[in-house]
Order: structure tokens, then C-alpha cells, then sequence
């Protein structure tokens, strides 16, 4: 008896994208197993955050095809990505400052209607009790740490397939980082897709199952992040390893 | 005293109209970045579809209703589409300099129809009542009211309702709004059309005093700015309280300095809050992005 191949939950096909003439995916192709966690590495202008930014619908692939669980989401709106479960937390600081951490997450439900925002909110607030006891302050008034966890709940609402996530520990400190990676290793566990890309290489590739490698827009390598995390010519290229000087 | 209160009054009943204007001027700010030079003219435009329809021989509320959705179509939808949209990638000051064009185009263009001023009917009856020996009359108190209640009504619409959020959202932060799947092209026109609502509901307002004329909304748009700018650009309360200060500082100045400097108390309160406050009075302090 043969055994049915796992649909990928992401797959990538020959995908070109960028920005007008300036093309920064090239040819680009991968495939995401389902309920792992994924970091995207490699140097700065290889086109990690572009390739979340290009799943989520804020750019169109010029060439290529983008799938999710079999379905062709290819140039799909993010109000139709959002529908079929793929979150998008971007980089930096993504809250309404002026407005409260409950009208906050009350817009993160925005596309579910009101009656299972308002469901939602409290659960996911459990994951987060500091933020919990400031669901009534401003959005601005929060800790930078408190923010990130305020983004990721937003996102979490949607109760989605996949999370895509771009470099989450910006701005945080070591526990907090080691706080926010325990949330997507719990989130992977519970069936959630993560796709991250994150400047801390070393500590997230502890916490993720595969690693895709990227330069110029280009596949270099897809392995499993603990196989990654022990090859010294990967830690010189992508995690900051001093170069071999000649003799 | 009873002097006193009774220009605070009217200069209140004055400034709330200029609130109403200076409003849009927020709004069109916070949710698009437009500053709209054009802001008096959208003020005078409405008094004339209103006068036109009555012309027709319809009654003063249809032809307030018509007018809204007309101002709706042109003032809202057509602008935003004809004007800001499309300047909007070259940055502000071509948005700045083409509003100030639609003023002068709006203003010249009505101005063709006739340069007489056309009288124009009053939603309050000419009464004059006596409070505490403090002499105001209905049409103040009339205007005073209708324009608080739209103002706290906008203000409760942006802040107690969902879409009122949404749209809050897009002012501050337009592209996680549409992470969050936030329409907000729509979110940016309903901004516009309540821009045109306010203007609608200024003329009418305000018409009643200034007479139906090409240029009622050069002096209304110009207070309304500076009003805007007093009260803190980027924050809607502001709008009202820059209105109300700039109502009764000229109300005030007319009746102690002279009548003379009426209409420059404006641009002095204006640029006393410029040099020693910039960001106005309720307004916040905003990071520059590079």
C-alpha cells in the first residue's frame, strides 16, 4: 500500500516579484510542510521579507505560481488570503497608538464580525496576561515587548492556518524574545504554519524545523534547522561567524 | 457683563460654524494626508445646489437632502478621485497647490453665474430672547446647538463605532490597516464624504449670515485653517476648540480693539500658537518620517 504524499501547506513555484522594473524574488521556489515553524535567512536584500510580503498579497508575482494547501492563491486579495486563514504580522510597529489595546484587537477581527471578535478576545488574551491587565490603555502607552504581543494576538484572532511573521524580536529584550518563541512553538504544535523571518538566526533556528536560505532572491539551501544550526560554512555565511583568514 | 456674555455667545455661535469647517480639515488630514485649500469654497458650493433647487420650487429639507448626496458625488468621490489620488504620490504640496487652484477655479466658476449675493432662508426664526440679561438670539442659540451636536456626533461616530475605528486606523497606521484586511480605499472615501457632509451642513449654517456669494467661503475657509491649526491638526477635538477660540477672540476684538482687526485674530492667534506650540493646542507631537 502506497502511502498518500502530505499536501504542502505553502508552496512557492518559480515565483518572480518585486518592485516595477526591480525584480527581488527571482525564479524563487519552496515548499512549507504544514504545522512547522520556518525561517527564512540570509543577508540583508535576499528577499526574505519580500517573500512574506509576496504570499500575503502586498505584491504581485510577475511569474510563478503561490499555493496554499493545493489551492492557487497566486495575486489573491488579502481580504481573500485573510478568509483562508494566513495572518501577516509586519515588521516593526504595527498597532493604531491612539487607540486601546480592546480597540485594537477589535480591528484585528475586523474581517470575522463582531459577534466572534468579541468571542475571540478573550481567548486570546490568555496568552498574554500583561497585556491583559492593560486591555483599556492606549495602544502607545504599552512596552515595546508588550506591543509585539499585542501585533501577534491581533493576528492570532483570526485563529489562522498560517502565520507569517517578520522579524518578530526587534525592539525586545532576551526574555521577551525567548517569550514570543515559545508562543510560535506553541502555536506550530497546535497545527499553525509559521514562515518567520528573524535577525536573531541562532536562537530561532533552535525553535524552528526547517531553514530556507535565500541570496539574490534565490533558493541556496532548505534543510532542517538543527542540521543548519551545527554547519560552520552556514553559520559564517548567514549567521555573523568570523571568515577563515589566510595563512 | 451682560455685553460680555452676549458677544461670548454669539462669537461661540460663530466659531462652531468654523469648528464644522475646520473638522473637514482634520479629518481629510489624519485620514489622507490632504490639506484642502478648497475647504471654504466646499462651504460655498452647497449653498448654491441648495438655493438651485429651491429654485425648482423644493422644499428647504429635500433640497438639503439632494444637496448631500450631490456633495457627496463631487466633493467627496470626484475629488478624491480627480484631484487626490492622483497627486497623491508626488507628496502634499501639489495636493496644496492644486486645492488652492480649485478654490480659485470653484470661486470664478460660480462667479459666472452672477457676483450678486443671493439671500438665503434661516432654519431659526428671528427671536430674540432676553437670559439673565444677557441678549441672544434663536439663531445662535440654533446654530450653537446643530453645530456641537454634529461635531460630538462625528467625533462618536469615529470613536464609537466600528467603522469609525477602522477608519481611525487608516489615519494612523495605513498599512497595518490593511494587513488587517481593513478596506481602506473605502475607509479614505467615507472620510471624504463626511468632509462634504460637514461642508452641507456649514452652508446651511452659515449661508443664512454671509449671504449666498462666490466668495462667502474665501474668509470662512481661511478662519477655518487657522482654527484647524490652533486647535492641533491632527486631533478632530482640536478642530472644535480652535474653532470656538477663533469665534469668540474675533467677537471679542471687534467689540474692545476694533471692528478693524476683526478678521485678523485669526491669523494672530494662529501664529502665536505657530511659534510657541506648533503642533496646536490638543494637538500631538509627530515623528517626521524619512
Amino acid at each position: 500500500m502506497t502511502q498518500t504524499p502530505e499536501i504542502p501547506c505553502i508552496v512557492f513555484d518559480d515565483v518572480v516579484a518585486g518592485y516595477k522594473d526591480f525584480m527581488i524574488l527571482n525564479n524563487l521556489s519552496f515548499q512549507v510542510r504544514k504545522g512547522s515553524i520556518t525561517l527564512l535567512l540570509g543577508p540583508n536584500g535576499a528577499g526574505k521579507s519580500t517573500v512574506l510580503k509576496t504570499l500575503f498579497g502586498l505584491l504581485k508575482p510577475q511569474q510563478g505560481r503561490i499555493a496554499l494547501d493545493g489551492q492557487d492563491i497566486t495575486g489573491a486579495s488579502q481580504t481573500d488570503l485573510l478568509a483562508r486563514g494566513i495572518a501577516f504580522v509586519p515588521q516593526g510597529r504595527n498597532l493604531f497608538p491612539q487607540l486601546t489595546v480592546w480597540q485594537n484587537l477589535e480591528l484585528g477581527g475586523i474581517t470575522l464580525g463582531a459577534k466572534t471578535t468579541h468571542e475571540r478576545i478573550p481567548e486570546v488574551l490568555e496568552f498574554f496576561p500583561r497585556v491583559k491587565e492593560r486591555i483599556h490603555s492606549q495602544a502607545s502607552a504599552l512596552s515595546g515587548g508588550e506591543q509585539k504581543q499585542l501585533e501577534i494576538g491581533r493576528a492570532l484572532l483570526l485563529r489562522p492556518k498560517v502565520l507569517l511573521i517578520d522579524e518578530p524580536s526587534i525592539g525586545l529584550s532576551p526574555i521577551l524574545v525567548q517569550d514570543v518563541f515559545k508562543l510560535l512553538k506553541r502555536l506550530a504544535s497546535e497545527g499553525t504554519t509559521v514562515l518567520m523571518v528573524e535577525q536573531n538566526v541562532k536562537s530561532a533556528l533552535k525553535i524552528a524545523d526547517d531553514a530556507i536560505a535565500l541570496e539574490s532572491g534565490r533558493l541556496v539551501l532548505h534543510k532542517p534547522a538543527g542540521e543548519l544550526l551545527s554547519d560552520p560554512h552556514i553559520e559564517r555565511l548567514f549567521l555573523g561567524g568570523a571568515a577563515p583568514k589566510a595563512a | 457683563m451682560a455685553d460680555f456674555f452676549q458677544l461670548l455667545f454669539s462669537g461661540l455661535a460663530t466659531g462652531s460654524i468654523y469648528a464644522l469647517a475646520a473638522l473637514g480639515f482634520t479629518l481629510l488630514w489624519q485620514a489622507s494626508g490632504t490639506i484642502n485649500f478648497a475647504q471654504g469654497e466646499f462651504v460655498m458650493l452647497p449653498a448654491f445646489a441648495m438655493l438651485a433647487f429651491a429654485s425648482f420650487g423644493m422644499p428647504m429639507p429635500l433640497s438639503f437632502f439632494l444637496t448631500i448626496v450631490l456633495a457627496i458625488a463631487v466633493l467627496g468621490w470626484a475629488f478624491k478621485r480627480g484631484i487626490v489620488d492622483p497627486l497623491f504620490r508626488y507628496g502634499m504640496m501639489q495636493i496644496v497647490v492644486a486645492t488652492i487652484g480649485l478654490s480659485i477655479a470653484m470661486r470664478n466658476g460660480v462667479r459666472l453665474t452672477g457676483a450678486e449675493a443671493h439671500p438665503f432662508p434661516s432654519l431659526f426664526a428671528d427671536r430674540i430672547y432676553n437670559i439673565a440679561g444677557v441678549t441672544v438670539t434663536q439663531s445662535d442659540i440654533g446654530t450653537l446647538v446643530l453645530a456641537m451636536l454634529l461635531v460630538i456626533g462625528t467625533q462618536a461616530f469615529l470613536a464609537r463605532t466600528i467603522t469609525g475605528r477602522a477608519m481611525q486606523a487608516v489615519a494612523q497606521n495605513t498599512e497595518s490597516a490593511s494587513v488587517l484586511g481593513i478596506n481602506v480605499p473605502r475607509m479614505i472615501f467615507y472620510t471624504f464624504a463626511i468632509n462634504a457632509i460637514l461642508a452641507c451642513a456649514a452652508a446651511l449654517l452659515v449661508t443664512p449670515v454671509y449671504l449666498a456669494k462666490f466668495d462667502m467661503g474665501e474668509s470662512l475657509g481661511t478662519k477655518a485653517f487657522f482654527a484647524a491649526v490652533i486647535g492641533g491638526f491632527n486631533n478632530s477635538r482640536g478642530a472644535l476648540l480652535g474653532g470656538l477660540i477663533v469665534g469668540v477672540g474675533e467677537n471679542l476684538a471687534a467689540a474692545y480693539v476694533s471692528a478693524a482687526y476683526k478678521d485678523a485674530v485669526a491669523l494672530a492667534l494662529f501664529m502665536v500658537v505657530i511659534l510657541f506650540k506648533p503642533q496646536g493646542l490638543l494637538g500631538r507631537k509627530e515623528e517626521r518620517k524619512v
